[in-house]
């Protein structure tokens, strides 16, 4: 059931599982692409057995400054290598100095597959750090004393031209704002549609999902850090805004969290392509029986002209009316 | 690079799919053209022609009903498919029914085919449509519904920033480029195209297919792994399944130039006898013995009769008719341009039988036309096949070719113009790695 997009890149583990378990060693040079203008460069430039692997991510820069490198050190450590030019970020895998247990590969190449998520993650890590101080500091300050201390600034990460991200922590939330743009109107509609969908959720069943709240004007938190830009088209641009509670941010439940958090806005694209390609079936389905109708009322043929009809063996008789 | 991102091509065939990113040079997937949906299979085969429709998605009916109603209808079964591989092995447990969407290179299933391209999409080649180019490819004499069909799909359910549809013949031609032997990048040429149930002689001129003279065989690497198997049959190996008629095929044909002296020289040198090794379940092993099958089975393209008798035309003389069925002034780029896609050209030395025969016949029309005209001497006609590396997945990789050139967007139709003018746009597309460019 694909209802969740995967957080690893296929290609890269596909690649990788085969590269590692083969004995053979062949050279590569692809180029793959993933979501939101997420370009990696597998090469083997060097040597066959020296793989090469670089990301190229939009809101880098953004990332940087919210501790991108941290995240990227503790997940990949060794494999860090010299950043390839035009790239963001570089992993060289040297098959002749593998891991000899085969969990361990596995576990290296699932990690490699999720270098987009890991990049992306480091804001949303340090948001939850910042969440656990801001509430370690609110406990024990009496409840009177500078509420102005609650709130982290906000964090921007511009992983789009015209979208981006916004993350903020405070001492009884993080409060995730996406700003989505829709060039359909027909697009705008069904992400509407979809949306009020999440809010219902809420409302009835699931009582600890996450808050979500939609508008078309900028939210109070980032009202001002829109760029005026991105405001323009006003009537184009909605916000999301997730308001994720402490049980979200709780240490074995963050990671996945942060996983899912960060695939919404592919998951949100997804599923309204998705609801589109079932608006079509069942429009192809709607033609088919029409035509049917159709082709029932096709006249008779006139009883007077009708024709000849013939034997199998060729000799021809006259209906009886 | 960063700026721009790549384009993808994606190649639907009747059997395969071949999916990546222009600019590799290799296609990132290659699976079964194969979806697995929940019920019965064979959606398009059901007689009454209704498409098979699954639940309504739960968001379609939320917020208009009442709350207690939704939960009822909460399902979400229309993503509840399988594509490529993972389509074959969900379809041989209970409960999943598997459809290929492509029939003989067309689509038959556009319900199918549109959730295919969604899962293609987003689940394996992980793009935002609208960020990306798509150059999809055709067969030739694809009807232009079939083309508006595509661009709806293409733009209406995934806004895809834009798309080229080429046929597939063109783009092997333009694959072939790759080979040291072409000179010119004209995309002037036969194309024979054989994959695993038909094969194809396409004749192109300057980046169109000459429709009326299309010739297609029906013989393919479906059947030469059938006739492989015959022979294992016949002589009563230990084991003779399509899966190792299919091996020994793939690890050990090759094309001899003259099948009597063949059957001498195995006569003469019993080592060139081999076997093949299967290993069936519960790790036995069986030997089998791997002989004359080895040249014979590629020659039913030259001798079909050692094979079948509906169909008696060798190869070679199927080329020569298309080509003499061409317009008169570009039968000798035809002659000079020969060039093989798909699998089953595989074969070693496929490309030098192939051309020595054709070179046979034209040579014998044309001293019959010099002893009729009386002494006069012909210039000589050139005929080359070409074989390249990347024969395989031809299309694809002439695809990837012309997509990562700088100009292939300008020659791609772009959202906009779609909106602006609607489907029938895409019946006329301007020619990629034609002359100017």
């Amino acid at each position: 059931m694909s209802l969740l997009l995967e957080y690893h890149n296929l290609l890269l583990k596909t690649l990788l599982t085969e590269r590692l378990n083969s004995s053979t060693p062949t050279g590569i040079d692809q180029i793959i692409s993933d979501f939101d203008n997420v370009t990696y460069h597998v090469s083997t430039p060097e040597k066959k057995t020296q793989i090469l692997i670089s990301i190229s991510i939009k809101c880098f820069q953004d990332l940087l400054q919210h501790g991108a490198q941290g995240v990227l050190e503790r997940e990949y450590g060794p494999y860090i290598t010299e950043t390839e030019a035009g790239y963001d970020f570089s992993l060289l895998i040297d098959l002749e100095a593998l891991p000899e247990d085969p969990a361990e590969r596995e576990d290296l190449v699932r990690r490699v597959s999720l270098l987009r998520r890991n990049t992306l993650a480091a804001p949303f890590e340090k948001a939850i750090n910042t969440h656990h101080q801001l509430a370690e500091a609110a406990k024990s300050a009496s409840p009177e004393s500078a509420p102005q201390q609650n709130e982290s600034e906000v964090m921007v990460i511009r992983y789009r031209d015209e979208e981006a991200m916004y993350i903020q922590a405070s001492h009884d939330r993080v409060t995730v704002i996406f700003s989505t743009v829709f060039r359909e109107e027909t697009d705008r509609i069904f992400g509407k549609v979809f949306l009020s969908e999440f809010v219902d959720a809420r409302r009835r069943a699931i009582q600890n999902a996450p808050q979500v709240l939609y508008r078309n004007d900028p939210p109070l938190e980032i009202r001002g850090l829109v760029d005026e830009q991105q405001q323009q088209g006003q009537g184009e641009i909605g916000y999301v805004t997730f308001v994720l509670f402490p049980r979200h941010l709780t240490a074995q439940r963050r990671e996945e969290n942060i996983s899912h958090i960060q695939t919404f806005r592919d998951y949100f694209h997804y599923h309204i392509k998705a609801a589109k390609a079932y608006m079509h079936s069942r429009m192809r389905r709607r033609v088919a029986d029409f035509l049917k109708v159709l082709n029932r009322a096709k006249p008779e043929v006139e009883e007077g002209e009708k024709k000849e009809r013939k034997t199998a063996t060729g000799r021809s008789f006259r209906v009886q009316a | 690079m960063a700026s721009q991102t790549p384009a993808v091509v994606m190649d639907n065939g009747t059997g395969f799919s071949k999916l990546g990113f222009a600019g590799n040079d290799s296609p990132s997937f290659v699976f079964p053209t194969a979806i697995a949906t929940k019920g019965p299979g064979g959606g398009g085969g059901t007689g009454s022609g209704r498409p098979a429709v699954a639940q309504k998605p739960s968001y379609l009916t939320g917020g208009a009903g009442p709350a207690g109603h939704l939960s009822a209808k909460r399902g979400t079964e229309d993503l509840d498919y399988f594509i490529g591989d993972e389509a074959i092995a969900q379809a041989s447990g209970p409960g999943y029914g598997i459809d290929y969407p492509i029939r003989h290179g067309q689509v038959e299933n556009w319900d199918h085919m549109e959730r295919f391209w969604q899962s293609s999409i987003f689940k394996y080649l992980r793009v935002e449509p609208e960020d990306h180019y798509f150059l999809l490819t055709e067969p030739p004499l694809n009807p232009p519904e079939s083309r508006e069909n595509t661009a709806e799909i293409m733009f209406e359910s995934f806004n895809c920033a834009g798309l080229y549809i080429a046929v597939q013949a063109v783009l092997a031609l333009a694959a072939s480029w790759t080979s040291s032997k072409v000179t010119d990048r004209s995309l002037t040429g036969t194309v024979i195209d054989s994959g695993d149930g038909v094969t194809h002689v396409i004749p192109v001129a300057e980046g169109y297919v000459i429709g009326s003279s299309i010739k297609s065989i029906p013989i393919a690497g479906r059947d030469i792994t059938y006739f492989v198997q015959s022979l294992l049959r016949d002589r009563g190996e230990p084991d003779s399944s399509l899966k190792t008629a299919e091996q020994i095929k793939e690890q050990f044909c090759y094309v001899c130039p003259d099948v009597v002296k063949e059957f001498t020289r195995f006569d003469r040198e019993p080592e060139r006898f081999q076997k093949y090794v299967v290993e069936k379940l519960g790790g036995k092993q069986a030997t089998v013995d791997v002989g004359y099958e080895q040249f014979l089975a590629p020659e039913i393209f030259f001798n079909p009769e050692i094979y079948s008798s509906d169909f008696l035309t060798p190869l070679p003389t199927v080329v020569d008719q298309v080509i003499q069925s061409s317009p008169i002034d570009v039968r000798r780029g035809l002659y000079k341009n020969i060039v093989l896609s798909g699998g089953s050209t595989l074969y070693k030395d496929f490309g030098r039988r192939l051309q020595r025969d054709i070179r046979h016949l034209v040579e014998n029309r044309i001293h019959a036309s010099e002893v009729r005209s009386g002494g006069v001497k012909s210039g000589g006609l050139e005929v080359q096949v070409i074989t390249h590396k990347r024969q395989r997945h031809g299309p694809w990789y002439g695809g990837s070719l012309l997509g990562q050139t700088p100009e292939f967007r300008s020659y791609c139709h772009t959202k906009a113009e779609y909106d602006e003018i609607g489907p029938s746009i895409v019946r006329r597309f301007a020619l990629l790695g034609g002359p100017g460019t």
